[in-house]
């Protein structure tokens, strides 16, 4: 009994914390500073990718303070832990917008967690700056998303993949959920107008890591190539079962859209020699530009080995392109700074990344590597431009015929 | 066909490896420890370690992740396990408690990146661990592949399970331990120390599940949360062997591999995995004794 | 003995009360909050009615709340704007259509091989009813086949374990049919006649406050009547009550179902709180995590676990959000749970019923089901 007594002193006072924080964040605002959150998984599975994302956020954050801010505001960042659980995002993403009233919220790695989180964004008229690369279908007017659509990874790569290297047969593979499904889906189209075919397209649980069966069928397969879509701690084991069974990246070289330095670093640059991904950044980008973000990431997070990565460079960009939306925008309500974001352009580690007016989504450079045995990719091609982000593109949205724009979606082009 | 019998064979032994150590805890103790797949996490993370920070080679770590578990396991009996003898229940949340501690502690490197201090091979981060030369070259027979990796780890599994029956049947510890197993009091009546029995079973066990760590390294990814699956599956192997029965663990694991298996290749790697939680189920409602049984409970 | 019951009701009301009068002093994101978590305290309830009175420990409870879940979630994803403006005569669930092959017919009907099975969700009384007639039915089957085959114990937690790792699979699997891993997302609101429950709002807190009274105090009446105690018999000494002529799987079969009717009608108000579904409603340490908040709070008594489930979440929150235990709590929280199984075997209803017990007679009998092997 006692105890209830307590547990409702405690509820009062988190209350009585809560309405605190918003009598002093209406201070604060006066002491010019602008409040964002930054949101990703702190703990669980997913924070070997999603505390890259949040250090380079916060790099991000505290390179544009040492400057001075932006408008004279300094920015603060509050920091959550998703958890790696949409169940948390959700709580999480409600506890920043409702209690904590940000102007922005950075965060999502995985497209579980944005689902989770778009809910509270959308209704509430909130922005979030997504960074990673994801399966497209969403025309959000609350949602800037700075990692490559799918048709900045795959329109230069499956050409490439049949030209350059004369491969005609794929056999598809990868994680069982959205992303690997919809890159299938906008690859198999690409794939046939280049005239090739695929062979098989198949899906393994997130996580698992017994790769021999399906190694196997793609031995029995006939392919020359594979086209991975496969994510997290089972590419690794992927790539050690393939050099296991004895295939060598040299007749059926394994093609990624996922696999990126982090994953090769942990596998062994041996296990990777010889493979491909395609993203818009790569650390092994040969600009002075992107040389100094290495020293300074690495600088940053105390760490003389840290990998850079697409996924983490656009959550470093997007905070820049939102600074910069910031500085011209009227006022830091959400909606105010999502219409200054419209256009704004960036000179990132990758190339110039712009936001599309269009649909919030963001133009970027493609890129192909190829890895080597010292876990370092060798860039093998590159657009000579940053190429329009298009979200829709599995379901024939082209740069002259835009599903998503300014207006909306417009669903009777689907 | 050969080969998908292989494959089966290769799954089955990973789960025996896993299954093994947890089989001789519920099976002497009565205690399920969900921290057993955090402990194999530990072995793979040993082998990194030994192999990042000492020059050893796997076959080194083998012992070395065998006493860095088996004084793990003791620790844990005689912290958490040891206080909750008969309320198995209550075992199994507090060994959840454990895993979750284990996990975090990795990830956190002990709680030192606390202090800005790193030590490479831990943290959240995905590892991996080199496999020797001579078991990394797939060795091929004509047009017949095998993999000296899986090859090794049903050779070792093999030898684990022979030396655990040794252990306990040939040996006086073991009979001691066969003897709580049929009935701890009266085992305690005629002079035996179950108290250190247990301690040491709950070790022993504890050591297996490192072995296992090393032998997954070589093949998975190494990572905080590696194990959270593997206990699973270790898990419904022992039930459906039959509890305290090492010789239903064994053919459980074989079965449940066999399936896994056969249905990877004929369907895909989620049906098979769908199909044998499905036998699982129907076998402990069939016989919820397990196949072969060594006590009713 | 009489001044002990006394007690109860008093513990009873204050909780009453105090759960009735919180929105007083909330603001909109913690009344969101605090209904998410009497949605949790409804599972902490259905724990300690199954595992406490009824020794059946249920290690896949994420099944019947996930069932709940994505019944009334099917409703609401048809509702939503996103599934209305695709052009076709019904309402067409956006992730259908990425998933469908080219050029198949965009109607909920034949869009592909399953979807049929979503008309009926037209209809959101539907999707509530199902909500609770679903996991009561798969509880019904699973329940009536372990019973009556005898499996006990342990060997329950094993099935229901690998039963919800199984559903969770295929779920995942069937992305065409039920969003994948991604869930069900984009959800409109829970209408009744005419007013749509805002998930931010009083009502919405009330509509999980008044529920979980209601369903504390139904189980409380359960458990006190004759079938109550009849299940406490079974529980204790299962053959002695077999001698007696009960009918033990029936009881327990019947107990089971009312723990899964409890856990979908919490799926059911979580979708309303949280507006979306996901897989992850059935992840194994999500069911773990429902079983450690009701042994916390205490299985053997139902406002003990009710208050367990809230207790902890709130805890787990605070922690998180505090700057310097962002990447610890997770390892603060586990430690919580060790020391609480060690320690407070009874959790925290045992500690609170021994001081009651100082205070009272001396003579009157704990309650708690304690030592359950």
């Amino acid at each position: 009994m006692k105890f209830t007594n307590r547990i409702s002193c405690k509820l009062k006072l988190g209350a009585f914390l809560g309405a605190v924080s918003l009598l002093t964040s209406g201070l604060t605002h006066a002491a010019k500073e602008i409040e964002v959150g930054v949101l990703f998984s702190q703990t669980g599975g997913l924070s070997i990718v999603e505390k890259s994302l949040a250090s380079a956020t916060l790099m991000a954050i505290e390179e544009i303070n040492a400057k001075g801010g932006v408008n004279g505001m300094v920015i603060k960042p509050l920091v959550e832990d998703g958890a790696s659980d949409p169940k948390t995002f959700n709580e999480k993403v409600s506890k920043l917008v409702i209690r904590d009233k940000v102007a922005t919220i950075f965060g999502g790695y995985t497209s579980a967690s944005r689902k989770a989180m778009l809910p509270v964004v959308e209704k509430r008229n909130s922005l979030l700056f997504y960074p990673t690369f994801y399966e497209g279908f969403e025309c959000s007017k609350n949602v800037v998303y700075t990692g490559a659509a799918p048709n900045q990874q795959l329109n230069n790569y499956i050409p490439w993949l049949v030209k350059n290297l004369g491969k005609k047969k794929f056999f598809i593979v990868g994680s069982n959920y959205l992303y690997p499904k919809e890159m299938a889906k906008v690859a198999k189209t690409l794939i046939e107008e280049n005239g090739a075919e695929w062979v098989g397209d198949e899906y393994l649980a997130l996580g698992h890591s017994e790769w021999s069966s399906m190694v196997k069928k793609i031995k029995d397969s006939g392919a020359d190539i594979v086209l991975s879509n496969v994510v997290g701690g089972s590419i690794i084991s992927f790539y050690r079962e393939y050099a296991n069974q004895g295939i060598s990246q040299k007749d059926i070289p394994i093609a990624s859209t996922v696999t990126s330095e982090i994953e090769v670093a942990a596998m062994g640059g041996k296990f990777a020699a010889g493979s491909y991904t395609s993203f818009p950044y790569f650390q092994a980008v040969d600009t002075e530009a992107n040389k100094a973000f290495i020293e300074r990431y690495r600088a940053y997070t105390k760490d003389e080995t840290a990998v850079t990565h697409h996924a983490m460079e656009s959550a470093y960009s997007g905070v820049y392109l939102w600074a910069k939306a910031v500085s011209k925008a009227d006022g830091i309500k959400p909606n105010e700074i999502m219409e200054a974001t419209k256009g704004v352009s960036f000179d990132a580690a990758s190339g110039t990344m712009t936001v599309s007016a269009d649909n919030l989504h963001t133009s970027m450079t493609p890129r192909i590597v190829q890895w080597n045995e010292d876990a370092r990719g060798t860039i093998v091609d590159e657009f000579s431009a940053p190429v329009i982000p298009l979200p829709y593109a599995a379901y024939g949205e082209t740069a002259g015929n835009l599903f998503c724009s300014e207006s909306g979606l417009d669903s009777s082009k689907l | 066909m050969l080969d998908t019998i292989l494959i089966g064979l290769s799954l089955g032994s990973i789960l025996l490896l896993v299954a093994l150590g947890l089989s001789i805890i519920y099976g002497s103790m009565g205690v399920i420890n969900m921290a057993h797949g955090e402990l194999v996490m530990i072995g793979a993370y040993s082998t990194v370690l030994a192999q990042i920070h000492m020059g050893l080679s796997l076959f080194a770590a083998i012992p070395l992740a065998f006493v860095v578990c088996f004084a793990l396991g003791l620790l844990i009996e005689k912290f958490v396990v040891r206080r909750l003898y008969g309320r198995l229940f209550d075992t199994l949340l507090a060994t959840w408690g454990v895993a979750i501690l284990l996990q975090q502690a990795i990830r956190l490197e002990f709680g030192l990146s606390f202090f800005g201090i790193h030590i490479a091979g831990l943290g959240p981060g995905l590892q991996s661990v080199k496999v020797p030369d001579l078991l990394s070259e797939p060795i091929f027979i004509g047009e017949f592949l095998i993999q000296p990796y899986r090859a090794f780890i049903i050779i070792i599994s093999i030898l684990l399970a022979v030396i655990t029956w040794l252990l306990m049947y040939k040996t006086r510890m073991g009979q001691q331990i066969r003897a709580i197993m049929r009935n701890k009091d009266m085992a305690a009546a005629c002079g035996i120390n179950v108290r250190k029995v247990n301690a040491l079973t709950f070790a022993y066990g504890a050591g297996l599940a490192g072995v296992a760590g090393v032998m997954m390294s070589g093949f998975k990814t190494v990572m905080p949360d590696m194990g959270s699956s593997l206990v699973v599956d270790g898990f419904l192997v022992v039930v459906v062997g039959g509890v305290g029965s090492l010789v239903g663990t064994i053919v459980a694991s074989g079965l449940l591999g066999q399936v896994n298996g056969i249905f990877a290749a004929l369907s895909n790697d989620i049906i098979a995995r769908a199909i044998v939680f499905g036998v699982v189920i129907a076998i402990i409602i069939w016989r919820p004794q397990g196949l072969l049984n060594y006590k009713g409970r | 003995m009489l001044k002990h019951d006394h007690l109860r009701i008093a513990a009873y009301a204050i909780f009453i009360v105090t759960v009735l009068s919180l929105p007083v002093f909330f603001d909109e994101f913690w009344l969101n909050r605090a209904s998410k978590y009497l949605v949790y305290g409804m599972l902490g309830i259905a724990i300690s009615l199954c595992w406490g009175y009824a020794g059946i420990l249920n290690l896949g409870q994420g099944l019947f709340f996930g069932a709940g879940a994505y019944m009334l979630g099917m409703s609401l994803k048809l509702a939503s704007p996103t599934s209305l403006q695709q052009g076709g005569a019904g309402p067409v669930p956006d992730f259908m259509l990425w998933n469908a092959e080219p050029g198949a017919v965009t109607d909920l009907c034949c869009i592909n091989s399953g979807s049929y099975l979503w008309l009926p969700f037209q209809s959101q009384a539907f999707g509530f009813i199902m909500a609770i007639v679903l996991p009561v039915l798969l509880a019904f089957i699973l329940g009536s086949v372990m019973f009556r085959k005898g499996v006990s114990g342990v060997f329950i937690s094993i099935i229901t374990l690998a039963l919800v790792l199984l559903v969770r699979l295929l779920v995942v699997d069937a992305q065409a049919l039920t969003g994948g891993f991604n869930g069900l997302t984009d959800l409109g609101g829970l209408t009744f006649g005419g007013y749509e429950f805002d998930p931010y709002s009083v009502a919405t807190y009330y509509l999980a406050a008044v529920s979980l009274i209601l369903i504390l105090l139904g189980t409380r009446l359960l458990v006190n009547s004759r079938a109550g105690l009849v299940m406490q018999g079974i529980r204790d000494d299962e053959n002695r009550a077999k001698y007696l002529g009960f009918d033990a799987a029936a009881y327990q079969t019947f107990f089971f179902c009312v723990s899964a009717a409890i856990s979908g009608f919490a799926g059911l108000l979580y979708v309303v709180t949280s507006e979306f579904v996901s897989p992850t409603f059935m992840d194994l340490a999500f069911s773990i995590s429902m079983v450690i908040w009701a042994a916390v709070g205490g299985r053997g008594s139902l406002l003990g676990a009710c208050i367990g489930a809230i207790v902890i979440n709130m805890l787990g929150a605070t922690i998180s959000e505090s700057e310097v235990f962002v990447e610890s709590w997770q390892a603060i929280v586990g430690l919580f749970f060790v020391l609480v199984v060690l320690f407070m075997p009874n959790g925290m209803a045992g500690v609170v019923h021994g001081w009651c017990r100082r205070l009272t007679t001396k003579s009157s009998k704990s309650e708690i089901g304690g030592q359950l092997q």
